[in-house]
């Protein structure tokens, strides 16, 4: 920690000093370096670190400084009062190219948010107001009292600071609570969306935040060059401008800094050969997503694991659960009440006219052969489907058809029968993104009043701490889920699950890939977790397992409710053998991925 | 009306142009899971090379494009030979992975043939065809043949022939197809190759209607991929309207909006995905993001 102060307060004087060392031209050279940084900080948290492909960033850094030319040159507006206009619509645009990300992703999103991007610039080259193909020349220069801002090497410290800011409060971002959510999406939505993740606030938020730097970029850009023209603007500088994020390693904003200003160099040095040196870069970006994936910020990492591989591997043990305490007994009443659901996926009827009530308190199995309807009877219940008809209660509360934020933020919780655990966050971070309850709307208290949200979030880490505590898996917290063994993954998933303080916890095929004693001890868990209080229904297909710990087990087949009552009850109904215990013989073939 | 229905036919054949750039994005998309951004520099060198050949060695047109197409299929074949460990991995890395070749090669091609273009006459001589009033270019014509005649030969390709029925079994389920013994690296690059081979006729054609320059790939390739997206991503026959429907929208918005039709056409473009973000036909591989 304390090299770490050190290192930045050495980077900080380096930086202040920086000028003295250059001539005229060094110095245009840095300020436009630094627009390149501040420009790739914000595509880093657009597409790193929220996962949003983002290839309009060059219309957002367009906007920022085509409207502050547009005020200051045509309505004679003062340069900081357009700028703080340019800023605001570069969000405005930022919103409204984010807008399609709502509906899709990945490859989608990249060649509409490039579209959007051509149209802009094909609107600045044909349009009397930009200045058409030749630009907008004239732009005065920025007034700061005391301070001449005509010189570069003074407007280089406008740019240091206002950059020093903004990779600051990114990283903040990316390491507080709504960054976490970003990565949480970015790693995998649909778990995002079950542990209450607003999945769609915050793709708009991180388009917000990628369109905020880049119109800032823009402002700094008409204030330093005092000229605009639409070739700045264009796609190549976009991919160039991808390359530095991709090279420099996306998912750190120190890493995109670093690949924009090492590609500006290389730039900068093979100036006279430009189009070799778009050869050399081109190629770069193709070995690095070959060759690292995380780019020049994940070398350190890559190099640090290849090392220990060859030491001895510290693991540490997973502790045994300490059980909750008593809750006070459950009041009466129905928690989970489904009426007439039915569920077609074009002629597959996956389930039909099911009809189920789960009282406060209980544990209910079901079970049922596979293809029979149980998963998706969760993926209804959870939000990840919207049923064909039917409806869904919960505790009083009609929430069919509401989304999977919306039901995790009314108390429900779910496990996946294929583990869905945030593979690029710790175990901790894991459970602080369930913990979180934080709406993304109140985010902007990051804007104003930080130190609440630093509060906030060591408040949450001590409870994630005890949570981790509670579940024996404080030896694992550091480490990144994918390398743990399976069994240990899928008590992380219960604890991650718990974490959001359900009243209703699903729990699909939670012993599945488990040993007995883990078995034994799941069992110990799910008995704890409702004597908290909590109601929890189970999937599972090891009926040992159902008969010992469920109250009440609900039996599928083909997408209906065959059979329903007490384990014994049901175990020796015939049809329940016909249809399901007859079918256990034969061997399960391990399904594709169902959800 | 006259003007409507001119419009319309001019932006058919490129729409047939971009019906083929699509049909490439398509059948490279359903085979392997793999969105290549390189796909319109692929279609600009190919465009480069036939009208090289065409101009510079004089050699029939025909034959110019045959050795484009021999050469854009090499070019599909090292991408795809590159990107291989990424297959049915990573998303967003192949994306990126195939814009990075997108810049190479548009900065190679810079390199050979320089930063300006090079317009390309037409190898059909001979007046406009007159119909009813309308008048119809022969070179048009020549195009939509051809690329009629290019999709019917990859439809008979994909469900008549042994190694295109392979190919739609390594669509569906690539394990499955290794497992009843289909070679899928190989299949892969197969369609790498017809991808690019279609990229080469798409370019070879368009390098009379429009002008061959470095930067045509980059909006080609974004038009064409919009005709895809539009008309379903995956779907040889959403890749045909699509393209069809893109290239009239262009004409159109061409015409009403001179200098803006880009603009006008990709908020058209944005507001209809929307709306319906499977496209015409729907995704045949569905992702479950």
């Amino acid at each position: 920690m304390r090299y770490r102060v050190g290192g930045i307060a050495l980077l900080g004087i380096a930086a202040w000093l920086l000028p003295y060392q250059l001539d005229s031209y060094a110095i245009h050279v840095v300020n436009v370096m630094l627009l390149y940084a501040l420009l790739a900080v914000g595509l880093g948290l657009a597409m790193g670190i929220a996962g949003q492909i983002n290839l309009a960033q060059v219309a957002f850094f367009g906007v920022g400084a085509y409207v502050t030319a547009i005020l200051t040159t045509k309505s004679g507006w003062g340069f900081w009062t357009a700028a703080v206009v340019a800023v605001l619509a570069a969000a405005a645009v930022g919103l409204l190219v984010g807008l399609p990300a709502l509906r899709m992703q990945s490859h989608y999103l990249g060649i509409v948010t490039l579209g959007l991007a051509l149209a802009f610039t094909n609107w600045v080259t044909n349009s009397q107001l930009a200045g058409g193909a030749e630009g907008i020349t004239g732009i005065p220069r920025p007034e700061l009292p005391g301070v001449d801002l005509s010189s570069e090497y003074l407007f280089y410290y406008v740019e240091l600071v206002v950059f020093a800011v903004a990779l600051a409060f990114g990283i903040f971002v990316v390491r507080t609570p709504l960054g976490r959510r970003m990565r949480a999406m970015r790693d995998d939505a649909l778990a995002a969306g079950a542990v209450g993740v607003e999945v769609p606030m915050l793709r708009m938020t991180a388009f917000l935040l990628a369109s905020v730097y880049g119109g800032l970029a823009g402002v700094l850009y008409a204030g330093l060059i005092r000229y605009v023209a639409p070739e700045t603007f264009s796609i190549a500088n976009m991919f160039l401008l991808l390359a530095m994020v991709i090279i420099g390693g996306r998912q750190s904003l120190v890493g995109c800094v670093v690949g924009a200003i090492s590609l500006a160099l290389v730039r900068e040095l093979l100036v006279d050969y430009p189009t070799y040196a778009q050869v050399a870069y081109g190629t770069v970006v193709v070995l690095t997503v070959v060759f690292a994936p995380t780019g020049l910020a994940g070398l350190p990492t890559r190099v640090a694991a290849r090392l220990r591989r060859r030491g001895a591997a510290t693991a540490g043990s997973l502790r045994p659960f300490q059980p909750y305490e008593e809750g006070p007994a459950p009041e009466g009443g129905d928690l989970l009440a489904v009426t007439a659901l039915s569920k077609h996926f074009r002629g597959v009827k996956a389930l039909q006219d099911v009809t189920l009530t789960v009282p406060t308190g209980q544990i209910r199995g079901i079970v049922g052969p596979n293809g029979s309807g149980k998963t998706t009877l969760f993926n209804v219940v959870s939000g990840f489907y919207k049923p064909t008809a039917g409806r869904v209660v919960i505790a009083g509360r009609d929430l069919t058809n509401a989304r999977p934020y919306r039901l995790a933020q009314a108390g429900i919780a779910r496990t996946f029968q294929n583990l869905r655990l945030f593979a690029a966050l710790t175990v901790r971070e894991n459970v602080l993104v369930a913990l979180d309850r934080t709406r993304t709307l109140s985010s902007w208290r990051y804007a104003l009043w930080q130190v609440g949200v630093w509060r906030h979030d060591r408040a949450l880490r001590q409870q994630a701490d005890a949570i981790l505590e509670r579940f024996g898996l404080t030896d694992f917290a550091d480490n990144l889920p994918g390398a743990l063994p399976y069994g240990i993954q899928r008590r992380v998933e219960v604890a991650r699950a718990m974490a959001a303080a359900p009243r209703l916890l699903l729990l699909d095929e939670p012993a599945a890939g488990l040993n007995g004693e883990e078995v034994r001890q799941l069992a110990e868990i799910v008995r704890s977790i409702r004597g908290a209080g909590v109601t929890v229904v189970v999937i599972e297909h090891n009926m040992g397992l159902v008969m010992s710990l469920c109250d009440r087990v609900t039996v599928f087949a083909n997408g209906r409710i065959i059979a329903d009552g007490t384990p014994a009850e049901v175990a020796v109904q015939p049809d329940v053998v016909e249809a399901y215990l007859g079918d256990s013989t034969v061997i399960e073939v391990p399904k594709e991925v169902t959800i | 009306m006259q003007v409507t229905i001119q419009t319309f036919i001019g932006g058919l054949s490129l729409g047939a142009i971009y019906a083929l750039v699509a049909m490439g994005f398509s059948l490279v998309y359903r085979t392997m899971g793999l969105v290549n951004f390189a796909h319109g520099n692929v279609v600009m060198i190919g465009a480069y090379f036939a009208s090289t050949f065409y101009l510079s060695a004089e050699l029939p047109f025909a034959l110019a494009m045959v050795i484009a197409l021999v050469v854009t299929g090499l070019i599909g074949i090292v991408i795809e030979r590159v990107l291989r460990p990424l297959e049915n991995k990573d998303f967003d890395l192949m994306l990126i992975g195939t814009i990075g070749f997108g810049i190479v090669l548009e900065a190679l091609a810079i390199i050979i043939w320089g930063a300006t273009g090079r317009a390309v006459p037409s190898p059909v001589p001979g007046a406009p065809l007159d119909v009813f009033g309308i008048r119809i270019r022969t070179y048009d014509l020549v195009v939509l043949a051809i690329a009629a005649a290019a999709t019917a030969v990859l439809v008979l390709f994909l469900q008549r022939t042994k190694r295109g029925a392979a190919m739609q079994a390594v669509a569906m389920d690539h394990q499955a197809a290794t497992a009843v013994g289909i070679h899928v690296g190989r299949s892969n690059a197969i369609a790498f190759m017809i991808g690019a081979g279609l990229a080469a006729l798409a370019g070879g054609l368009v390098g009379p209607l429009l002008y061959v320059s470095p930067a045509m790939g980059g909006t080609l390739g974004i038009k064409g991929f919009a005709a895809a997206i539009l008309g379903g991503f995956g779907s040889i026959p959403g890749a045909i309207l699509g393209g069809l429907a893109i290239g009239v929208l262009d004409s159109y918005a061409a015409g009403h909006f001179q200098g803006y039709s880009e603009l006008v056409l990709f908020l058209v473009f944005t507001v209809i995905i929307m709306v319906r973000p499977t496209g015409i036909f729907g995704e045949r591989t569905v992702n479950r993001a």
